[in-house]
């Protein structure tokens, strides 16, 4: 006769008992996080291509880069964020739920001074946008980036919310995993950016 | 079959009537709904193909003028892409098929599922919204810049066109996540690596091309529409090229995405009517896998003539012969495995070797584009719709009416008529040849694509004719279809199991229960239910 499976073998029954789910959404969360980055990979070939392609230097004669300060503070912002990030994950895995209220609310913090740092350079950029491919391309990096720090954002919030709710545990924290995820991507694209951008 | 005990989920009972099927979040139904839309938009496009064709039938003919013309195949060529092979296959398929065939209750995320589906069936009502209202795109279904941009296409159907591309795009990535989840990790206890079915393999393939190359083309169509309404400067000038490179960097991928799926499809049917198991399992999954992953490195081979770095040509010239080499092991496998097999000669079966038929003379003609010299004469000319409607349709299509006649008895319950179904097929694969073999003839004649109409004395003439005459008995046999798809109502009850198959999905009733499966099956080969009939029928 043939083998006959324990209960406990399938996955439909696993991913209750022992979070087998989480992992599918783990799994969920890395492959959106691989699809976002090739929109960015997209965003980086233009970059290089027009690059490539302009004749008269890069940026061309006449075309003044936005400010860089803002650009360097807002690496430190980030990685300190990520930093939080770190921290909140790691309360949560120990069951602390007020320290993850806390390190949370710092990374959403800090990733709202990010946003508010880069608006200063919106401000250069839409003008910018208009008269080259160079700002163009620039301008296309940074706005998509910054819809994505809004996005963190914005999940950071609900995780706020359902951990003052009291839903987010040792056991059920997919949503930490996958905001910080997402965060720690955030960031690293932002330090390309700043590496092709600004330091090049 | 051995099976195991899991109680059901605890979904509320199911919804009847419209709102069963608008708010649901089973995968049967949402595959059903994509492939009830696929279809129609199949017809819609069809219709305008047939419209292309009369007014090409004979030089210098006027039923439509060139401005219109230009509208007609764009929206065809969009259509029949975006809007019917992809979402067929991917959708339609795959969310019915997948689920079952690994034995799980549904995919891994339900109301993400319904969540594609919608706003895939948004973004079409959008563009062919559109359209019908007036708002036409004439770029072509490649829509390269100059044509596309503000200058030469200022009116707001091409922004639509963009917008129903992003939408989609959308749509179709989140469903790759969704089915790549599913695979991994909801499959039947016993279903190891090797013993995936072969279409599951192909999705996973396409899940992974769609999830890799959808987000670059968004990234262009994105690109484009600031360029036509907010003034940057991406594609302008001697930066044209840029948007050639990142659409076909998504389209020749695509190109797979809509006949991977199709050839899983193929392998699954060949192996039940040729009563054996498929010739070398590994062997198609390990070139499938090669496909997708060189599917990746071919894209500048529509550029030969856009004037790219030579070197780069030949690079790419190199790998677009090198990835007909995996499609090439799978067609031998295909014939390999029918070889010596005990047919059964239904229309599944008919549709699959019509399938390799049409599939082989498209994939040639492609290696023979493949060689710079002769694709610097044949570009853009009838050689090309020759060429594209031999896989797209002799392969793509031809597979996915194979796919219909095999598992729609299982989706309704109901036998399709064979007879009939013989008919559409002779007819269908007499009426594909008669229209698109000629196109070859016209291509190496010289007459370009995308011409509204043509001057008589070129010698287009005769062939023309003939591909005109070609479309309609190929329209005609789509009717035939569509007849038998209405007597399905008084067709034969199918059973569980009517064609004897080996994946998972002949083990529950037909149609299946919402929950699929009241026990989980367990699997011990590549083929559980040839298992189980065996056990049956040697066992005690
Ligand atoms: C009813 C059957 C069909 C007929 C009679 C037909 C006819 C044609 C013709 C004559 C053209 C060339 C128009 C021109 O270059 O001026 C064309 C273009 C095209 N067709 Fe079809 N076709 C059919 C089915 C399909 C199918 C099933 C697909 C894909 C799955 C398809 C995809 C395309 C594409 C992508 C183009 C290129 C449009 C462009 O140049 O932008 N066609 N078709
Ligand atoms: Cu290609």
């Amino acid at each position: 006769m043939a083998r006959t499976a324990s209960l406990s073998e399938h996955p439909a029954t696993r991913r209750d008992a022992t979070g087998q789910k989480n992992k599918g959404g783990l799994i969920g969360v890395m492959l959106f996080i691989a699809s976002e980055s090739m929109f960015f990979l997209g965003l980086f070939l233009a970059w290089f291509y027009l690059r490539a392609m302009s004749t008269g230097g890069w940026p061309p004669p006449g075309v003044t880069p936005p400010p860089a300060l803002p650009a360097y503070l807002n690496t430190a912002v980030a990685l300190l964020s990520s930093a939080a990030m770190v921290c909140a994950e790691r309360a949560i895995a120990r069951d602390a739920q007020r320290s993850l209220l806390i390190w949370i609310s710092i990374a959403g913090a800090l990733g709202i001074v990010f946003m508010a740092i880069q608006s200063v350079e919106f401000t250069v950029l839409a003008n910018l946008a208009q008269g080259s491919a160079y700002g163009s391309a620039f301008t296309f990096l940074l706005v998509f980036h910054t819809l994505r720090v809004f996005a963190g954002v914005v999940l950071m919030g609900v995780v706020l919310i359902r951990a003052l709710l009291g839903q987010v545990s040792r056991r059920r924290r997919l949503l930490v995993q996958a905001t910080a995820a997402y965060w720690y991507f955030i960031t690293g694209v932002w330090l390309v950016i700043f590496a092709v951008l600004y330091l090049s | 079959m051995a099976s195991i005990s899991i109680p059901l989920p605890l979904r509320e009972r199911a919804k009847t009537g419209l709102l069963g099927w608008l708010a649901t979040v089973d995968h049967k139904k949402i595959g059903i709904m994509y492939m009830v839309m696929a279809f129609s938009f199949f017809l819609i496009a069809g219709l305008l193909g047939l419209v292309i064709r009369l007014q090409l039938a004979a030089p210098n003919m006027q039923i439509v003028d060139a401005h219109t013309y230009n509208q007609l195949f764009t929206m065809h060529g969009t259509v029949m892409i975006f809007l019917f092979t992809i979402p067929m296959l991917v959708g339609g398929f795959g969310n019915y098929l997948l689920p079952l065939m690994i034995g799980a209750r549904d995919v891994a995320f339900p109301r993400l599922n319904a969540f594609s589906f919608w706003i895939t069936l948004g973004a079409g009502l959008v563009m062919f919204g559109g359209f019908l209202l007036g708002a036409r795109s004439d770029a072509s279904w490649t829509a390269y810049v100059p044509y596309s941009n503000k200058t030469y296409s200022p009116t707001i159907g091409m922004d639509i066109w963009l917008l129903g591309l992003i939408l989609l795009g959308i749509g179709s990535t989140l469903g790759a996540v969704n089915f790549l989840v599913t695979l991994y990790t909801m499959r039947a206890p016993g279903m190891t690596a090797w013993r995936i079915p072969m279409f599951g393999w192909a999705m996973a393939t396409t899940a992974v091309m769609i999830l890799l190359a959808t987000p670059v083309l968004t990234a262009a169509l994105i690109m484009l529409v600031a360029d036509r309404n907010f003034n940057t400067q991406f594609f302008s000038a001697n930066q044209a090229q840029l948007w050639q490179h990142m659409f076909w960097f998504y389209s020749h991928p695509a190109v797979y995405i809509m006949i991977l799926p199709a050839m899983g499809i193929v392998s699954e049917i060949i192996p039940v009517f040729a009563r054996k198991p498929l010739f070398g399992l590994r062997a198609v999954v390990i070139s499938t896998a090669l496909i997708g992953l060189l599917g990746f490195t071919t894209w500048v081979h529509h550029m030969f003539v856009s004037g790219v770095d030579p070197v780069l040509e030949r690079f790419f010239m190199f790998t677009t012969m090198v990835i007909a080499v995996p499609t090439g092991v799978k067609v031998f496998n295909w014939l390999a495995t029918l070889w010596g097999g005990s047919l059964n000669l239904k229309t599944p079966l008919l549709m699959c070797i019509g399938f390799l038929a049409t599939f082989v003379v498209g994939g040639l003609s492609g290696v023979m584009m493949a060689s710079i010299p002769i694709d610097q004469y044949v570009h853009n000319s009838y050689w090309v719709v020759a060429h594209f409607h031999y896989v797209l349709f002799g392969g793509s299509v031809f597979g996915i009416f194979a796919g219909l006649y095999y598992w729609v008895p299982k989706i309704t319950g109901r036998m399709f008529d064979d007879k009939l179904g013989k008919l559409h097929f002779l007819l269908m694969l007499i009426g594909f040849n008669v229209t698109f073999f000629p196109m070859h003839h016209l291509g190496l004649l010289g007459m370009p694509r995308r011409i509204a109409t043509y001057a008589a004395g070129r010698g287009w003439e005769t062939g023309n004719l003939i591909a005109t005459i070609g479309a309609f008995l190929l329209a005609f046999s789509v009717l035939i279809f569509i007849l038998n798809v209405l007597k399905l109502r008084n067709g034969q009850p199918a059973g569980d199991d009517p064609w004897e198959g080996n994946t998972l999905e002949w083990s529950t009733a037909s149609p299946p229960p919402e929950y699929n499966f009241r026990e989980i099956p367990v699997v011990e080969s590549e083929r559980p239910l040839f298992d189980a009939r065996w056990r049956t029928s040697h066992l005690p």
